[in-house]
């Protein structure tokens, strides 16, 4: 609702916009018509004239733009809230449901892990939202070191397998992981990477999972990790729009919470280092596959 | 036993909630989805009162309230809101929610609420009102307000009121021809205080003046006293 009443905001300034710029030309098509024999005062004219519809169309342009990011970093704002609040919210009632009700010891077992993966998503939430203004100033370039990425990619599939309950059927390794693929890097900020895009294919491929994630090298210069699912896909015109910073496609894909920084943040290490990150999908419900190309570097 | 529908699409609240409800003696179901709650309500009867979550994935608890009311759906609402902004709140009372908690909030104060609104509709279905002052119906003007039926019957017309509607017009008519501050009302009959925005209530006041002014706009029983609040006047002298 409010969306459909912010796109009727935006448009009414656009129209707006255009009947004033409108207005300026045909006073300018007026003006020149008007002082014709007039030389000086038809140049002089002209110049205001143009200053003037130049002034209207920059000052659109700029409107149309502030109120597209506003919306956007509303939206954020109401994702984040909802991922801070909703996990407070759960342990708080799992505490206080502890404290005021005599539970059985598997009660009080299940209630903990609850509280320990909500935590876990808190957690979560926090270091997306830090992560995602560290990596627009980017981290020194001196503490950049070689890694071993089929390392570093293998860890991280152990790890998510671990963090999400998976066993090997469910998320999948293949392709060369043998310690010869060497990038430069911050090792921390390419585990990010990695990790947020299998998160990510885990996120969107509920209930049955199978992802595979593979290692690659198309030529002796880089090296490419894709992340395959067999979820929700993506619609073909939502593609690029994916890597910005807040956005989240709308519809079903909402269903899947998040903040909107999770790929903004994988866009923006890859391309840091180098690099950068790619989706494709066939479309809705047949999955998607997301590539992340790096430079290789050779041990010396 | 009470039925209390709960619709919340976040899994571990959602068991958190059915546990502490039932364990409060109420018979509790989960609704993940707007659609599912709308298709669980549909027998007008099936809930004595309904928590309903805003952010839902698809259709939206606003979506829920208004669409439940729009069927002739008169259940007491609880809005949860992660938000918790006052336009917030003022949408949700628009859409014909009864009453609403900011996430994440007190155990104890959900229990309270939810009772809260079991009582208000025990109250108001009893033949009896076991409020003080509550009679069984109240007439003015030609029309008539039935505490018991919650239904307003104007000329030929009903119009069924929800439960905090049928709460705001007892208690105006209980404060019948003095001018009533909002934040006392908002106190009085929602038990919200200071924080909350006090143009909460003026949806509701809309929503009654519909009902019972001929002229909605130029209203004659429930009166705008500028810089306080509403009066109640049961027969204008005009």
């Amino acid at each position: 609702m409010r969306i459909t009443s912010r796109a009727k905001a935006i448009a009414f300034f656009i129209t707006l916009g255009a009947i004033v710029l409108g207005l300026a030309i045909a006073l300018n098509v007026t003006w020149i018509v008007l002082h014709v024999r007039q030389i000086g005062t038809l140049v002089l004219g002209i110049i205001f004239f143009a200053v003037i519809i130049a002034g209207v169309v920059v000052t659109t342009v700029f409107l149309v733009r502030e109120i597209r990011r506003n919306e956007q970093q509303d939206s954020f704002l109401n994702a984040v809230t909802h991922e801070l609040k909703t996990p407070v919210a759960s342990i708080r009632m799992y505490l206080e449901t502890l404290e005021r009700r005599p539970l059985d010891d598997t009660q009080r077992r299940e209630f903990y892990r609850i509280m320990l993966e909500d935590t876990d998503r808190l957690v979560g939430t926090i270091e997306q939202v830090l992560k995602a203004g560290e990596v627009r100033h980017g981290t020194d370039r001196r503490d950049w070191q070689q890694v071993d990425f089929g390392k570093l990619v293998t860890d991280a599939v152990e790890l998510a397998r671990l963090r999400h309950h998976l066993g090997a059927g469910a998320l999948r390794m293949s392709g060369p992981h043998n310690g010869d693929i060497t990038v430069r890097g911050n090792p921390e900020e390419l585990r990010t990477a990695v990790a947020n895009l299998i998160d990510n294919a885990v996120k969107y491929s509920q209930p049955e999972r199978d992802i595979t994630v593979e290692l690659a090298t198309p030529d002796i210069d880089n090296v490419v990790m894709s992340v395959h699912d067999r979820g929700i896909g993506i619609p073909p015109t939502e593609l690029k729009r994916i890597f910005k910073r807040f956005y989240r496609v709308p519809g079903k894909w909402r269903q899947v919470k998040g903040t909107g920084l999770g790929l903004f943040i994988v866009r923006s290490i890859a391309r840091r280092h180098g690099g950068d990150v790619s989706a494709a999908s066939e479309g809705e419900g047949h999955g998607s596959t997301f590539s992340i190309r790096l430079p290789r570097v050779y041990r010396v | 036993m009470k039925r209390i529908l709960v619709v919340e699409d976040e899994a571990h609240l959602a068991k958190g909630l059915r546990f502490n409800l039932e364990a409060e003696g109420y018979a509790v179901e989960i609704a993940e989805t707007g659609e599912r709650a709308l298709e669980l309500l549909k027998k007008p009867d099936a809930f004595d009162a309904v928590v309903l979550d805003i952010m839902l994935p698809a259709k939206d608890g606003f979506a829920v309230a208004s669409e439940v009311r729009a069927a002739g759906n008169y259940v007491p609402i609880l809005m949860l809101t992660a938000r918790g902004r006052p336009e917030d709140v003022l949408k949700g009372f628009e859409a014909g929610t009864d009453d609403y908690l900011p996430k994440p909030f007190e155990l104890s104060i959900l229990i309270a609420r939810i009772g809260g609104l079991l009582r208000r509709k025990e109250w108001s279905s009893t033949a009896n009102g076991a409020k003080p002052d509550a009679a069984q119906v109240f007439t003015f003007d030609g029309k008539v307000f039935d505490f018991q039926q919650l239904q307003l019957r104007t000329g030929g017309e009903t119009h069924q009121l929800t439960l905090m509607e049928a709460e705001l017009l007892r208690y105006l008519i209980q404060n019948r021809g003095r001018p009533v501050p909002r934040k006392d009302i908002l106190a009085d009959v929602w038990n919200l205080h200071a924080d909350t925005d006090t143009r909460a209530i003026d949806s509701f006041i809309v929503r009654l003046r519909r009902y019972i002014e001929r002229e909605p706009t130029e209203p004659r029983h429930l009166i705008t006293v500028r810089g306080v609040g509403y009066r109640f006047e049961p027969e204008p002298k005009d």
